[in-house]
């Protein structure tokens, strides 16, 4: 409930990343986004979207500008709160992000299980949940590089959407997925925003979210000169 | 925070912890050092100035050792500076005058020098003349010579006064007395420097008596011994009275450590049985001068200081010049004596440092206390601040919220927000039926629960003094609703389910009247909260009001309500026969349906059931049992509420109504109160048979493709988004028994039936939508 009143979910102000750091533009980067809000960032680069999301997760050093997410700055906080902030934050990479000396189901609760407090019992059922919802007929046990890729990336979602993410920074999974797990993504992502979570999906091409369409907040185009708003119709 | 996480990252742990830095350890770790500084100055002061004492203090020692050294050496001068002037005087006169110039030396003497007590003369040829003190007071002389008379050595005695007068002559036998055999007459052998005897007592007379003598010869030739007895006793008394500081004293001593002259001179001697040998310093005694006569043993001469029972002490030590050989001056006195005002000064010093301290600790106190309550004012500020947030960013929420004011659109925004500012544990807004005679729950936000609900009614013979608290128009708040006659009654009705205690209630204003009340239970209503409250019950009255323009007669008391139903059914009485698909379908009746099409408006509720786990056969038997009784039941209601078709498929019933190219108005109605009455229905016949409520139900509204398939026979079928819907409903209801219903029916029935929102969701080709669970009727 904190989130639905306060300000800007997350807040890039004039935020210029390391170029040698990130490769991203060093130019400004101006953008907020609201809690509920579904934003669209179009970048054809996979490696520019990881860091751009590396960016709002305060893992890109700044140049310039800041980066606040809750209405705290990345850079003026201590690690212990860095880290228990991140823990806020659902993330579908396009890397490759899974631990391989671990079994998916548990990379998949490790998150839980580090910041929160919440019994085993509850946040393996959660995950059997979401597994079930995001077409995988259970909580994956086999350790990640053991997964077909499509299984691995219905497992990266439900990695994104456990707990309650106040901020999602999703890098395209509908991308070369299967067609049932639109649905099912979908559907996470409208319950994630409804109670107060704010999106920012990052994709490829503008064919994969136009069935979504009235439910984006924003547009915007992830170029050379930074970041550009893009009229939706 | 979420109450899950372990880590608040809001909590900034390094500003709180800079700022008890800089405003608690660093005061305080000022006023330590402060006070350490004050103590350590104060001990080095006291240091220098005790090392400044201990210079002075010898310096003074010094200085009263010269003194009494010039003392003792003006004491025993007349002895050894009278002998070489006596001897010089009898040596250069004819032997005739020797006695005459020997008298008269000796009397002079004895008159004016107080410790000189006789002279002698003696030759060595024998010859002995004595002029010694004589009566009470030694003022009178008596003048002795050896002579003999009748054979036998005798002392003639002649007695002088003061003036020189003779009183009398004696004699007494001198035995075999030569004083060529005597100490002092020997001890000159060889030599023509003064020479000392040993001190003797004389216990008669208690005089402690030294002789020094010179041997020097006569114009005759003769050798002659000339010496002078001086009393040590005066020279004790002369000691005894010297102060050296307060308390201390002198005491001289022999190269043998033998007392020669001090304090208490008689009682030592006593002590000693009268033998000067024996006068030592004993350590029981003298602990002092023991230990300061040990310590010149081993360091020699000078100052020194020692501790001796836990008391500070000084000594010196120094040779006595012109006296008999190796006589020590020993002085001693307690530190304090001279160190005394060092020691005031340094306590003045630890008690001034001890009130600035004090005061110190009371500024740093006050720093302390000062620094704590701007502190918690800063607190309270940064707290009002984000309250201002919370309440502005609730207030965008309630601006931002569309058609507002519009009463046909349910603004759930307003308990919501009242909930979360006022951290109200369920916030509700009540209005009045026009005629006053009840009040209805128009929404009720359950924080807790997340949900909204709605409906309840409260009658005026039920909470007659509810209604008139509110009526009075007047804000109250109640700590305790049960104990308050005018809410007691409110408490058993609807706060008692929710296990909440606090009310607070904020009635709504119409045009002169009172439409309603804003409702908050277990609510935070700190004073400033109070304009948003009244925010939002004045939005309330606007919506209220224009509620009751819209529908002025939208009202007609609770029956017509409750009859909706019922009427629907009777409207729905030239219905042709329910039709029941697939086993239960009488083939005959599909007969009824005329044409394939597109229907405009049908009510859909699909029924899912979870599958049964059966373990051998008499269960599968009362499973099968069970489920016919429930096909029964349906059955049942189908055919009182005149739905138009059951299908039964699998684990799944669909129920249909409303099949008609015509819209039906009532088909929605009808369906949704089969849906209420299925539900009650299963879930009595499933606690029945001890089994949880294995159903969710899905309903949906609206067009659908359907007619009859297949040749002999044929079977009705509906498809459709509507279906598709309803079965979605069905199969993502948030909890087993409910009945989950799209926007499109809750906007139907919204009037009718009492629903909780149960958030968004998202259906392909359909988009975003709201879900809602039918809860009951109102």
């Amino acid at each position: 409930m904190d989130i639905r009143t306060v300000g800007p979910l997350l807040e890039l102000n004039k935020a210029v990343p390391s170029f040698e750091e990130s490769g991203l533009p060093p130019v400004p980067f101006s953008m907020r986004v609201m809690p509920g809000e579904c934003v669209v960032v179009e970048a054809r680069d996979p490696e520019n979207a990881t860091q751009f999301a590396d960016m709002c997760s305060g893992l890109v050093p700044l140049d310039e500008g800041s980066v606040k997410f809750m209405g705290l700055d990345w850079t003026e906080l201590h690690d212990r709160e860095v880290n228990a902030l991140r823990g806020r934050i659902g993330r579908i990479t396009h890397r490759a992000s899974w631990p391989t000396f671990l079994g998916t189901h548990l990379a998949i609760t490790l998150q839980q299980l580090h910041h929160t407090n919440r019994p085993m019992d509850e946040v393996v059922a959660e995950a059997a949940r979401l597994s079930e919802q995001f077409g995988l007929p259970g909580l994956p046990v086999l350790r990640p590089g053991l997964l077909s890729s499509a299984d691995l990336l219905r497992a990266g979602c439900v990695r994104a959407f456990m707990g309650r993410p106040r901020l999602l920074l999703l890098e395209d999974p509908l991308e070369a997925s299967p067609v049932e797990l639109e649905r099912a993504f979908l559907s996470a992502l409208t319950d994630a925003r409804d109670k107060g979570a704010g999106v920012i999906w990052l994709v490829r091409n503008n064919a994969i979210w136009q069935g979504y369409q009235q439910g984006v907040t924003s547009m915007w185009r992830l170029a050379d000169d930074g970041l550009v708003a893009v009229r939706t119709g | 925070m979420s109450s899950d996480e372990i880590v608040d990252p809001t909590l900034q742990h390094d500003v709180s912890v800079r700022r008890v830095l800089l405003h608690l350890v660093l005061p305080l770790l000022a006023l330590v050092l402060g006070i350490v500084a004050v103590i350590v100055i104060g001990v080095h002061s006291y240091r220098t100035t005790r090392a400044g004492v201990e210079s002075l203090t010898h310096e003074l020692l010094g200085a009263v050792q010269h003194y009494i050294a010039q003392e003792v050496s003006d004491y025993i001068m007349p002895a050894s500076a009278g002998n070489v002037i006596a001897s010089g005087m009898i040596e250069h006169v004819p032997p005739a005058v020797q006695d005459k110039v020997f008298y008269s030396y000796g009397g002079a003497m004895l008159r004016s020098v107080p410790q000189l007590q006789s002279f002698y003369l003696a030759d060595d040829a024998g010859r002995f003349v004595l002029i010694t003190r004589h009566g009470k007071d030694g003022k009178e002389q008596e003048r002795t010579t050896l002579q003999v008379k009748g054979g036998r050595k005798v002392f003639h005695h002649d007695y002088y006064t003061i003036e020189g007068v003779k009183t009398g002559e004696a004699d007494d036998d001198a035995k075999d007395y030569d004083p060529r055999t005597r100490p002092w007459y020997q001890n000159t052998a060889g030599s023509n420097e003064i020479k000392w005897t040993q001190p003797y007592l004389f216990p008669t007379d208690k005089q402690f008596v030294m002789t020094s003598s010179l041997r020097f010869k006569g114009q005759d030739g003769h050798t002659l011994v000339f010496a002078t007895n001086i009393s040590l006793n005066e020279l004790s008394t002369f000691l005894d009275h010297i102060k050296v500081g307060k308390s201390g004293n002198a005491i001289v001593l022999d190269s043998k450590g033998r007392v020669m002259a001090g304090r208490n001179l008689m009682q030592l001697a006593e002590a000693a049985g009268w033998d000067p040998n024996k006068m030592v310093l004993d350590p029981k005694t003298h602990p002092v001068f023991a230990r300061g006569y040990d310590h010149y043993r081993v360091r020699g001469f000078g100052p020194r200081s020692f501790s001796l029972n836990k008391k500070r002490y000084v000594t010196i030590a120094a040779p006595l010049p012109g006296s008999s050989e190796g006589w020590i001056l020993l002085l001693s006195a307690p530190e304090s004596d001279f160190a005394s005002f060092a020691k005031q000064s340094s306590q003045q010093s630890l008690q001034f440092a001890a009130v600035i301290i004090a005061f110190s600790l009371v500024l740093a106190g006050l720093l302390i206390r000062q620094v704590r309550r701007s502190e918690r004012n800063a607190r309270l500020l940064a707290r009002q601040n984000a309250q201002i947030t919370h309440e502005t960013g609730a207030v965008q929420q309630v601006a931002a919220t569309p058609r507002l004011f519009d009463p046909t659109n349910d603004s759930l925004v307003l308990t919501e927000q009242l909930a979360h500012v006022t951290n109200a544990h369920r916030a509700s807004i009540w209005r009045f039926l026009h005629d006053g005679s009840a009040m209805v729950c128009n929404d009720s936000y359950d924080q807790r629960q997340d949900a909204h609900s709605g409906g309840f009614e409260m009658s005026r013979s039920e909470l007659d003094a509810f209604f008139k608290a509110v009526e009075e128009g007047e804000a109250f708040i109640v700590p305790d609703a049960a104990v308050d006659e005018r809410t007691s009654q409110f408490e058993r009705l609807v706060m008692r389910e929710a296990g909440t205690h606090m009310l607070a209630v904020y009635p709504i204003h119409g045009a002169g009247s009172v439409m309603g009340a804003v409702v908050l239970e277990d609510a935070n209503m700190a004073p400033h909260l109070v304009y948003f409250v009244d925010l939002v019950t004045a939005i309330a009255g606007m919506r209220l009001a224009a509620a009751q323009q819209n529908a002025p007669d939208a009202e007609h008391g609770t029956q017509s309500n409750a009859d909706h139903a019922a009427l629907a059914v009777q409207q729905a009485a030239d219905l042709p026969a329910t039709q029941f698909d697939n086993m239960l379908m009488r083939a005959p009746e599909v007969a009824a349906v005329t044409a394939s099409g597109i229907y405009p408006a049908v009510a859909v509720l699909v029924i899912t059931f979870s599958d049964p786990v059966v373990d051998g056969e008499a269960e599968t038997e009362a499973l099968l049992k069970l489920t016919n009784q429930l096909a029964s039941d349906v059955q049942r209601i189908a055919q009182e509420r005149k739905l138009f078709a059951v299908e039964v498929a699998g684990h799944r019933l669909i129920c249909m109504a409303g099949c008609a190219a015509e819209e039906d108005p009532t088909a929605i109605i009808r369906m949704a109160d089969a849906a209420l009455t299925m539900r009650e229905t299963l879930m009595a016949a499933l606690a029945a048979a001890d089994l949880e409520p294995v159903f969710t139900m899905g309903l949906d509204y609206g067009a659908a493709f359907g007619g009859p398939v297949g040749a002999d026979p044929q079977v009705f079928n509906l498809w459709g988004q509507t279906v598709s819907l309803a079965e979605l409903m069905a199969q993502g209801a948030a909890d087993a028994g409910t009945i989950q219903v799209t926007e499109r029916v809750y906007a139907v029935l919204r009037d009718r039936y009492l629903f909780r929102s149960r958030g968004a969701f998202f259906a392909p080709h359909l988009g975003l939508g709201q879900a809602y669970v039918l809860a009951a009727r109102r």
